[in-house]
């Protein structure tokens, strides 16, 4: 541990309102990022929240109510960019940051300092995204996806929005710098690759991911930007550009994207079903080989996007059969999750029911991705509410319920405190209903022919549509419970022991509840 | 990779420091190849 990094928290313990927001800005400790990170997080999850209340009260009834067409399109953009850059992978950063150090006997990140970095350039980020609402000609509105030639129409907002992704980018780039250089350089020793637990091993993945994903991001946005003010023509048809390009690049991104959201979870459920079947994970290597796999099969699928965008034959059938190869390490997990619960002395806490409910509801959403796969079908579903029923299914009980599952698993672990546990089944339950009372009808009208990204349709959508938005009123509603339990869990509540759980595996449960400031100054040796 | 924790000081430090610039170089350069590939897809 360097010694500037010890100096930079002499002051943690620090009274009055200057100290104590200096040291949170200034914090160098990866249990504070981590916790910077989750609060961040959090907030991005009700904004984008707020968002998504915005779309679906418009979309309660056929015709225009609430807001006119072009600040819809901002809002869907808005909450899809909020969600995933401001949400979901800050939630993953924030669980990386605490647990990381503890499960690998660490004391600290690697990168102290570049950690801080990563944090405090997501705020600024996230900011400036959202003013740009407030600016002439409105927030970008070509879907999160900011296709041009529409993206390239955006008015004064353009180039902050491009500014923006950048800043995200990189935030995400140097956090995943950081948590490959301390899981390869921090282990305690004895610690091998094959001993690392799963969450560690699915957060090496997705680091290496997100260093092969993001700069070509960033690269795809940088050429839209030179594109607009000098005079290139990357994407521009008119001066010999291809639009299509752009949406290559951009998936090349964007599947790795999507795996980048789900592995941290898939290493969260393999956390939480072992503590929870009182057994140990079932198939443990074929798991971390499996997860290697769909990350290596994620880069090489992207153009299942783009299928109606017209391609040759033998692209079609690469992309499709590729894309359907992913079933099979995916299949691995899911069976392996199985089998850990099978004969296994099961009890059903708030973290073991998110992650039952995401093994049933995220495969659900593997099986329409499958059908989405398929060629001749895509060409119908193609940019239809199914595409919208079957990615936030895959998001939501996926990515989301992997997050809720870390947070009541380890909330003790970080307040010292054991959370109302009526109230985090509530939470679930309520979750589990209502996310289905929103999306499985979006499935409905996605087969019917509702086109997304439309403020208004057709009045043969009216009873699918209502009953979607009077589910993500209450889906949305159910996250107040989730926000009390953790503040309830902040401020008091049922000592927590260094165990929490039932004779939990991993180093992290031999430091005390709370884990102290600073943990690991002398590395365990693991057997 | 060994199994064994790397000490800060030295060797150790200049190790991890060796490790995060390497990595660092590898996104620059994939962000840069993107944009070659561009200017490639382009003149062709």
């Amino acid at each position: 541990m360097s010694t500037t990094a010890i100096d930079a928290h002499a002051g943690h313990h620090a009274k009055g309102f200057l100290p104590w927001i200096l040291r949170w800005i200034t914090t160098t400790n990866h249990k504070d990022i981590g916790t910077l990170y989750l609060t961040f997080s959090l907030v991005m999850l009700f904004v984008g929240g707020g968002m998504a209340m915005m779309i679906r009260a418009e979309l309660f009834h056929p015709g225009l109510q609430f807001v006119n067409p072009i600040f819809f399109n901002q809002m869907t953009t808005t909450h899809g960019l909020i969600m995933l850059f401001g949400m979901i992978m800050p939630a993953f950063a924030g669980f990386a940051n605490w647990m990381i150090p503890l499960m690998i006997g660490a004391p600290d990140m690697a990168l102290p300092r570049l950690n801080n970095w990563s944090f405090w350039l997501l705020p600024f980020a996230a900011t400036l995204l959202l003013m740009t609402l407030l600016m002439p000609g409105g927030g970008p509105a070509a879907g999160w996806t900011m296709y041009p030639p529409l993206m390239l129409q955006t008015g004064d907002a353009f180039p902050f929005v491009i500014f923006a992704v950048h800043l995200l980018g990189v935030s995400s780039i140097m956090a995943a710098i950081n948590v490959i250089v301390t899981i390869m350089n921090l282990r305690a020793p004895g610690m091998t690759l094959l001993k690392m637990p799963m969450f560690v091993w699915t957060w090496l993945i997705t680091a290496f991911l997100l260093l092969l994903a993001m700069p070509v991001l960033a690269g795809g946005v940088t050429m839209q930007l030179t594109d607009r003010f000098f005079g290139t023509s990357f994407f521009t048809a008119a001066g010999g550009g291809d639009p299509v390009l752009f949406q290559h690049i951009f998936w090349f991104f964007g599947h790795p994207e999507v795996y980048i959201v789900v592995l941290p979870a898939f290493g969260i459920v393999s956390e939480v079903i072992p503590t929870f079947s009182r057994k140990p994970l079932f198939g443990y290597s074929a798991m971390v080989y499996a997860t290697a796999s769909i990350a290596f099969l994620s880069t090489v699928v992207w153009a299942h996007h783009m299928f109606t965008t017209g391609m040759p034959l033998s692209g079609q059938m690469f992309f499709m059969l590729s894309t359907m190869l992913i079933a099979v390490p995916t299949g691995v997990k899911i069976f392996n999750w199985t089998a850990t619960m099978w004969r296994g002395s099961l009890s059903f806490e708030t973290p073991m029911l998110f992650a039952i409910g995401f093994l049933f509801l995220f495969t659900l959403g593997g099986f329409s991705g499958l059908m989405l796969a398929i060629v001749p079908a895509d060409y119908q579903y193609q940019d239809s509410y199914f595409v919208v029923a079957h990615f936030h299914y895959v998001l939501v009980p996926g990515a989301l319920f992997g997050a809720f599952a870390g947070a009541y698993y380890w909330l003790p672990k970080w307040t010292g405190h054991m959370y109302d546990e009526k109230l985090g089944k509530v939470h679930f339950w309520l979750t589990t209903i209502f996310l289905n009372v929103t999306f499985f009808p979006q499935h409905f009208l996605g087969l019917a022919g509702m086109p997304r990204r439309i403020p208004d349709y057709n009045v043969q959508f009216t009873d699918f549509n209502m009953i979607s938005s009077i589910g993500a009123f209450g889906l949305g509603l159910s996250q107040l419970i989730f926000l009390y339990v953790v503040i309830k869990t902040i401020r008091g509540g049922e000592k927590a022991t260094a165990e929490v759980w039932d004779h939990p595996t991993g180093l992290e449960w031999t430091v005390p509840s709370p884990a102290p400031h600073h943990t690991f100054d002398v590395p365990p040796v693991v057997k | 990779m060994s199994a064994q924790a790397v000490s800060r000081d030295g060797d150790g430090d200049r190790r991890i420091k060796k490790s995060a610039l390497t990595l660092a170089l590898v996104a620059a350069a994939v962000y840069l190849g993107f944009i070659v590939w561009g200017l490639l897809h382009g003149l062709s």
